[in-house]
């Protein structure tokens, strides 16, 4: 495990964080640092304490012991009761659910895309515009008055993004971009992420999908029961076979070849080209 | 309990009103302030959860409600102020679309039933269950002591408002103005049917909930009780239903079911909502002086109670005509249906086991093996599990949820009508709303045929000039409308006393020309009703009908607690008929009636839990994007001049109709 590798000054640091549902630890000692720019996975297996990390960092739960930093603040409750430290906070960091079904609670996509920065309070004509740029940037301006829940698993997923996009966050944190998708739908995600921010735009994706991770990575946190037990480069991870079967990241793949059955690690890599 | 128009004087209405109002405002204000911020979503999806269940709840018209959503558990679970504000969504939906309590009394009604059914309900749990443990006996017998104190309190009070008209409220000969009971006989009245019967139904409401919520979500009782405000942070999991949880939770369901002809006994007319007209009909007298101390009511409907009555008739209301003699079947449709969705689901999933069971038995002794096999496969792709000749094996819950889903996709599919360019889609939507449910309005009113029938060919020249087609309107709106009017109103056209014009073949029934009259009036009023609330509903945009009660002064956060359940009232419903999906995927053997019915219990407690796991997940999806407890919204429309022509022409037609409708 080495040092956890800073571009620029911290946006998050995590240190020492312990949370718990229900008695049941999600989060344990975890310590880990993310820096301006850095584009970085949460590798884990279901239950790893993925989605519990990206709320901490969004500031929905808080840790019951250790610290969570974002731009060098403490999060806790209390500060996050601040209207302006919230508006701010809630402005630069942006969480898109692993369920479109959870963030999509408006009545039409348009009403969808503007609630974030009605919360904030813009003025309205600036409203209009961002919503318009973000749906155009989703390429879903053609369903601004349907109802989000009666739209495609890809259409929702791209309202969701949309949705958090509008209010150009600096730091967008991803739970599961991909899951559930279709891969031409998989694809268009992938291609925005990739193509997102011209580097200066901080990227958190938890995933389990390791064919993505090259993409959308430069640097990967592999999780298992809420510790962290690697990080590194993408591709010294995938080199780590050992690392990635105990991680539950990879399985054994038995298959038939002309009617003999033999067994191999399976990682759904994409082909280079 | 639901007070109807009429019963009481205009300034009871406005001390009731005046009394509510500041408890409103605390509630809205608490709620903004400490738990809406994290409260909201719980709060929505709890009224979503009384949206659903008072779906089936729309054909009421018999005297009661149902009270599927107990005040206790929404106070135990969201506090007093919360459970105000759930309560008072409910109640508003009741009087406003189901007819259920009356408009005037709308502020007695939430007072009795939404503000001191919380209090007392939250201050005598935490009295006794204060601050006691998960698993502690203490509880449950705290809530089941606070539903049952809760409900009493509420009919006490509404029984004093109904004794005090009397004594206060009287024409120059000393006969009563309004309701002519005095405290003597009401507050008995009244009174011991809560205690007895009333008061156990949410006694055993609360109690089961709260029980099965200890073992599986202990969090959320400490939460409420306590009033603080930590974030319900469960992710709930369908394992969690326990088998003791599931057995509780079946013993619960049981007593309900089997108190429901409980319910019929008492159904014949609940104290205090009789139709003016019944105080002129031999037999409603006889049982009102019967329920009031052997004390006849007044030969002569009290006059007050006559003029405020007509203010505001439902389309579908209980109380309306003096013909109406279904009171009793109404019961038996409001307990049954308002004992809740546990109960009926587990009544219904018990009663389809037996076809599928024959047809199975049926399956296995024809096909052999390999032929069972080919089919499995060819029926692949609509059914990856089972065996293809289940797919057909579907319940009546499963039917019932399909529909409502439907009915729902359907409003929100009329976008695609709603988009059109048509008379009534390019009215602007507030227009649209007052007009519309003037119309309605007036509708009720109207006492009329000739006038009736008129509004009703408006409605239909509204249809084609709006390119909605007519057949639309006839399997939607007409039939639905005929069977669930015929089904109430046919009773009446025997029952009802007057001239005879013949038989029923067979039977011998009497059928009497005045009970007719009346059936074809009540089905005319009903269907013009329905066809205009139909049209409004189908030219405009469900998102559109929000904004312009939004628009048009209704609270920010009440349109948003509104707006979320129905939103997720549809996503609720999706998750039941996923669930009973994949049961019947799984499902190989016929199942034992004992695991029929925890599987019926622990699919009321899943749902309960998913419901509350997703308000909590909303909520957080809500404050990730800003949102800190008051909701803004972007209202943006235009009144032009066509709008102002069309406002003018609605109320031309309402003010004719009202002219024309009064000659009875």
């Amino acid at each position: 495990m080495g040092l956890p590798a800073t571009v620029s000054e911290p946006v998050f640091e995590v240190q020492e964080v312990e949370y718990r549902y229900h008695g049941v630890s999600a989060l344990d000692r975890l310590s880990l640092s993310v820096g301006t720019g850095q584009r970085i996975a949460i590798l884990g297996a279901n239950g790893s304490g993925k989605s519990t990390l990206l709320r901490l960092l969004d500031g929905l739960c808080f840790a019951e012991r250790g610290e969570v930093l974002a731009f060098g603040q403490r999060l806790t409750e209390e500060v996050l009761e601040d209207r302006e430290f919230a508006i701010g906070f809630r402005r630069r960091v942006g969480l898109v659910f692993q369920d479109p079904d959870v963030q999509l609670f408006c009545s039409t996509v348009f009403d969808e895309v503007a609630f974030g920065p009605l919360q904030l309070g813009w003025p309205k004509p600036e409203i209009r515009r961002r919503v318009s740029e973000a749906l155009d940037l989703m390429e879903i301006a053609h369903l601004k008055t349907r109802a989000p829940h009666r739209l495609s698993g890809g259409e929702k997923k791209r309202v969701a993004l949309a949705s958090v996009l509008v209010l150009d966050p600096d730091i967008l944190l991803l739970d599961e971009p991909i899951a559930a998708l279709d891969p031409k739908s998989q694809g268009k995600v992938i291609d925005f992420l990739i193509g997102w921010g011209n580097g200066a735009k901080t990227i958190l994706t938890a995933t389990h999908d390791l064919d993505i991770i090259e993409d959308i990575a430069d640097h990967c946190y592999v999780l298992q029961a809420g510790r962290l037990v690697s990080d590194g480069p993408p591709a010294a991870l995938l080199a780590d076979q050992a690392l990635l079967e105990q991680t539950s990241l990879i399985h054994a793949h038995r298959h038939v070849h002309s009617g003999q059955v033999h067994t191999h690690p399976h990682q759904h890599h994409r082909h280079e080209h | 309990m639901h007070i109807p128009d009429g019963y009481l004087s205009p300034s009871t209405c406005a001390v009731m009103y005046g009394g509510a109002i500041p408890f409103w405002y605390l509630a809205v204000r608490r709620t903004k302030r400490q738990l809406s911020a994290r409260f909201i979503p719980l709060l929505s999806v709890f009224a979503a959860f009384a949206f659903v269940v008072m779906m089936f709840n729309v054909p009421l018209p018999g005297g009661t409600t149902g009270h599927a959503v107990g005040v206790g558990i929404a106070a135990i679970v969201l506090g007093p102020w919360g459970a105000i504000i759930a309560i008072l969504v409910a109640l508003f939906i009741q009087a406003l679309f189901f007819g259920d309590g009356g408009i005037t009394t709308f502020g007695a009604n939430c007072f009795n039933m939404a503000i001191a059914g919380s209090l007392v309900a939250y201050a005598s749990y935490r009295l006794i269950a204060g601050r006691a443990s998960a698993g502690s006996r203490r509880r449950i017998v705290g809530s089941a002591i606070a539903g049952y104190l809760a409900i009493n309190a509420s009919a006490l009070l509404a029984s004093i408002e109904f004794g005090i008209q009397p004594m206060l409220f009287k024409d120059a000969s000393g006969a009563p103005l309004y309701s002519p009971y005095p405290l003597s006989i009401a507050v008995p009245a009244m009174m011991i049917g809560h205690l007895a019967f009333g008061g156990l139904a949410e006694l055993i409401l609360t109690a089961g909930v709260v029980a099965y919520l200890d073992r599986t979500f202990p969090a959320m009782l400490a939460a409420g009780a306590a009033s603080s405000m930590n974030p319900i942070a469960d992710e709930p999991e369908a394992g969690l239903a326990t088998k003791r949880a599931t057995a509780r939770l079946w013993v619960i369901v049981g007593v309900l079911l089997m108190l429901t002809p409980l319910g019929l006994l008492a159904a014949g007319s609940d104290w205090g909502e009789w139709s003016p007209g019944d105080f002129s009909d031999p037999a409603a007298r006889a049982e009102i002086s019967a329920e009031s101390g052997d004390q006849a009511p007044p030969i002569d409907p009290p006059q007050g109670m006559l003029k405020l009555s007509r203010i505001w008739t439902a389309p579908i209301s209980h109380y309306a005509p003096a013909f109406m003699k279904s009171a009793s079947f109404g019961y038996v449709l409001s307990a049954m249906m308002g004992c809740g969705l546990i109960l009926l689901a587990s009544l219904s999933i018990a009663a389809l086991a037996k076809p599928r069971r024959q047809r199975e038995t049926q399956d296995e002794g024809s096909t052999n093996p390999r032929a069972h096999f080919a089919s499995a496969g060819a029926n692949q792709k609509i059914s990856l599990v089972a065996p293809g000749k289940r797919k057909r094996a579907r319940g009546f819950v499963e039917r019932t949820a399909d529909g409502i889903l439907q009915a729902f996709e359907y409003s929100v599919q009329a976008e695609s009508v709603a988009n059109r360019d048509g008379l009534l889609q390019r009215i602007d939507p507030r227009i649209k709303v007052i007009g519309m449910f003037g119309l309605i309005v007036v509708t009720a009113m109207s006492r009329n045929v000739g006038t009736i029938t008129c509004l009703l060919a408006l409605a239909l020249a509204a249809t084609v000039l709006s390119g909605i087609p007519v057949s639309t309107l006839a399997t939607r709106i007409w039939i639905a409308a005929f069977v669930f009017t015929g089904v109430i109103m046919l009773p009446s056209i025997f029952i009802t006393q007057g001239q005879v014009i013949g038989h029923v073949p067979l039977l011998g029934w009497p059928i009497t020309a005045q009970g007719t009259r009346a059936a074809v009036y009540m089905l005319l009023r009903v269907e013009t009703a329905a066809t205009i609330a139909g049209l409004l509903v189908l030219s405009t945009e469900w998102p559109h009908l929000l904004k312009a009660l939004r628009v048009m002064g209704v609270p920010a956060l009440l349109v948003a607690v509104l707006s979320m359940s129905y939103r997720y009232s549809f996503l609720m419903l999706r998750t039941a008929r996923e669930m009973f999906e994949a049961r019947r995927s799984r499902l190989i053997g016929s199942l034992e009636g004992p695991e029929r019915r925890r599987f019926a219990a622990s699919t009321a407690g899943v749902l309960l839990a998913k419901t509350v796991g997703l308000g909590n997940e909303v909520y957080l999806a809500m404050v990730s994007r800003g949102f800190q407890g008051e909701p803004y919204t972007l209202d943006e429309f235009e009144i032009k001049g066509r709008d102002w022509a069309m406002l003018i022409l609605f109320a031309a037609i309402g003010g004719l109709a009202i002219w024309f409708g009064q000659k009875g």
